[in-house]
């Protein structure tokens, strides 16, 4: 165990991938968001040519990903911001998303698709989209949103390996985020959810920064006689629905937390799943917490009144035990 | 947009291809013409309950054979959905390809793809894609593998006029030739001006394009099999050799089924005689076979030098029709794969 912060770790992981199969490549700069480019550099400048850096052509781009993952490399591509995805929406989720289901699994797609969501103070109406459902939605990728250090590393190395195009979702506000990460190589399994807190009073699942915030929303809960589970899936598609059904029939309410627009969100599709496999267990209705659907705006407080926060998280929680 | 071919090739001496190689490309451009034509029928008979679309090859063959003898086994194919020439000139199983067509068990993507989506990597056909600026990304992607790999082989990007129309076809002719990537772009050019869909651009030439990223070009008129195949050879060559990427275009007249939504036979069932037997050509698109059908054009011109004999065209026809009708009756036998198989991700 060493410990380091999330980028560090992604970066880590990288280099592991790099080392233990000379067919990876990467594309992409800025992996380690603003300010830490230049360690991430350092450490990825000796692998040479093995580590682009493209013009600013998303689709091209991501196609260019995806159709050397059928020729035979594994490739992890860094958007940067998620938004500019969008700019290759079409190659994510009609050409990479299909790609191994319609060749009847003849071809291989072995790409990640790499970006940051989320809120992070000032990213305003065009630089802040949490769109995580967006590709949860597209069938054939498969989508993951590490929560800390070591699942950065984990998981970024088992979409590498997966034979699938995966989406993996960062949120920059956890790039600084410091805790202990296996050395060498090791692997986060797709589909398997992490008990980030036991408790015995409601389960709040929670993806990628919210885990963080759900954290601080149970210390603050725990003060008030309230034991809350924090249940971090880890990833979108596949998802783990035994550990959340089995955390709901334990603690009898849910809570979701995620940065997706409320509507047709992310948490939606978690209160979806409960109502329509556990609800016997229920003793309370669900509770959302997430963004309202509207766009975002740049001013800071107007911002923070949209953003999902362990104090919202909290209010949830009570207002669900209080049902 | 109009484009004319500028000017066709001179071959060399040393390009004279014999007569092997000429009937190669004569007996490639039967094969696809013939499973097409296979395609039609198939979509005319209820029976077969054929669902699909119309985006047949026929008229393009001299672009498809003309290129694709020019590769080696190893080289790597994507292609737009009109893609059952490469498909065929690739050497794909045809029995798959029209089970893949029907939707059915035996097909070469397990009835998930259709005609759309066919492909066949252990022939060299790497994918198909059914959008516009599709192929060309990602036959790019593949010679970035292939470049990684330090594969002598080449990836070959089959597109329409059309992908210039779209921001991908710059983004992806930009990138190639910024990393001298390994690519040839074999560009179709079916463009009718005033006809939709038809590509509509600002650039005088399609190739003004490519040239303007410091990529060499050449346009060959499509129609003329012999005259693809060697502007191919050659490019084909300057790839290879780690000079970068490469812009061949085949101006093509579309023929008058290209967009076809109901199957049929605009100009007949081919008919090999027709290359000499000019007066039997009838009907309203008489113009088109008569001036740009390249099997016809090709045949007469085999002809005319004395390199074959009428007889010989006919047994090559003949053989070609009859065993692309048996593929055929062996595709229409395979079943519907079970309906829930569609669930299955492939992990």
């Amino acid at each position: 165990m060493t410990e380091m912060n999330f980028a560090e770790a992604m970066i880590d992981g990288l280099c592991v991938a790099l080392d233990s199969d000379p067919s990876v490549s990467i594309i992409g700069r800025g992996i380690s968001g603003h300010g830490a480019e230049a360690a991430a550099d350092k450490r990825l400048a000796p692998y040479g040519d093995r580590v682009l850096d493209p013009p600013t052509s998303e689709a091209a781009v991501a196609m260019l990903a995806l159709g050397a993952s059928m020729s035979g490399l594994r490739m992890f591509l860094h958007f940067g911001t998620g938004v500019f995805a969008f700019e290759a929406w079409n190659q994510v989720v009609n050409e990479a998303a299909n790609a191994r289901y319609m060749s009847g699994g003849r071809l291989k797609s072995p790409v990640t698709f790499c970006m940051f969501h989320g809120l992070r103070n000032g990213g305003g109406p065009q630089h802040s989209a949490s769109s995580q459902a967006m590709y949860a939605n597209s069938p054939g990728l498969e989508v993951v949103m590490p929560a800390s250090p070591a699942d950065a590393k984990g998981l970024a190395l088992t979409a590498i390996r997966s034979d699938n195009a995966t989406v993996m979702l960062v949120h920059p506000s956890l790039l600084s985020l410091r805790a202990d990460v296996p050395a060498g190589d090791y692997a986060v399994p797709f589909g398997q959810a992490a008990v980030r807190r036991e408790g015995r009073d409601v389960t709040i699942v929670a993806f990628s920064r919210q885990v963080t915030e759900a954290l601080k929303a149970a210390e603050i809960l725990a003060k008030e006689g309230i034991d809350a589970e924090v249940l971090d899936p880890r990833t979108l598609v596949p998802l783990d629905e035994a550990s959340i059904l089995a955390s709901v029939r334990k603690t009898g309410r849910l809570v979701v937390a995620d940065e997706t627009p409320v509507h047709y969100g992310c948490a939606s599709e978690i209160a979806a799943l409960v109502a329509e496999k556990g609800f016997g267990s229920l003793k309370a209705p669900v509770a959302r917490v997430a963004r309202p659907h509207t766009p975002v705006p740049f001013s800071p407080g107007m911002e923070a009144f949209l953003t999902p926060d362990a104090a919202k998280i909290a209010d949830a929680v009570r207002r669900t035990l209080a049902a | 947009m109009a484009d004319a071919a500028q000017g066709t090739v001179a071959p060399r001496k040393e390009d004279r291809l014999n007569k092997q190689e000429r009937l190669a490309l004569l007996e490639c451009m039967l094969r696809i013409r013939r499973f097409e034509e296979g395609v039609i029928h198939l979509a005319m008979t209820p029976e077969y309950e054929y669902v699909g679309r119309q985006h047949l090859y026929i008229g393009a063959e001299g672009a498809g054979a003309g290129a694709c003898l020019a590769l080696g086994k190893d080289d790597l194919a994507h292609t737009t959905h009109r893609n059952h020439g490469y498909l065929v000139a690739r050497g794909s199983d045809r029995m798959r390809m029209f089970a893949e067509i029907l939707g059915r068990a035996d097909g070469t993507n397990l009835g998930r793809g259709g005609s759309w989506h066919i492909c066949d990597p252990d022939v060299g056909f790497r994918s198909t894609s059914a959008m516009v600026g599709g192929s060309i990304a990602l036959a790019v992607g593949s010679a970035y593998a292939l470049q990684k790999q330090k594969s002598k082989a080449i990836s070959v990007a089959h597109f329409g006029d059309g992908t210039l129309d779209e921001g991908i076809g710059y983004e992806a002719l930009n990138i190639a030739s910024l990393f001298k990537l390994p690519v040839l772009f074999m560009c179709e050019n079916n463009s009718k001006p005033g006809q939709r869909p038809s590509s509509m651009l600002a650039a005088k030439h399609l190739s003004h394009v490519p040239a303007a990223l410091d990529m060499p070009t050449k346009a060959v008129n499509g129609a003329d099999v012999e005259a693809v195949h060697l502007a191919a050879k050659e490019a084909v060559d300057h790839v290879r050799s780690g000079k970068g990427p490469y812009f061949l275009q085949a101006d093509l007249e579309r023929w008058p089924g290209s967009h076809q939504v109901h199957a049929a036979f605009p100009t007949g069932v081919t008919d090999i005689s027709l290359a000499w037997d000019e007066g039997k050509i009838e009907g309203k698109n008489a113009d088109w076979t008569r001036t740009y059908d390249p099997i016809r054009l090709y045949a007469k011109k085999l002809l005319g030098e004395n390199a074959v004999t009428r007889d010989e065209l006919t047994a090559l026809d003949r053989k070609v029709a009859d065993e692309t009708d048996k593929l055929r009756a062996t595709a229409v036998k395979s079943p519907f794969p079970p309906a829930d198989a569609a669930a299955k991700q492939f992990a």
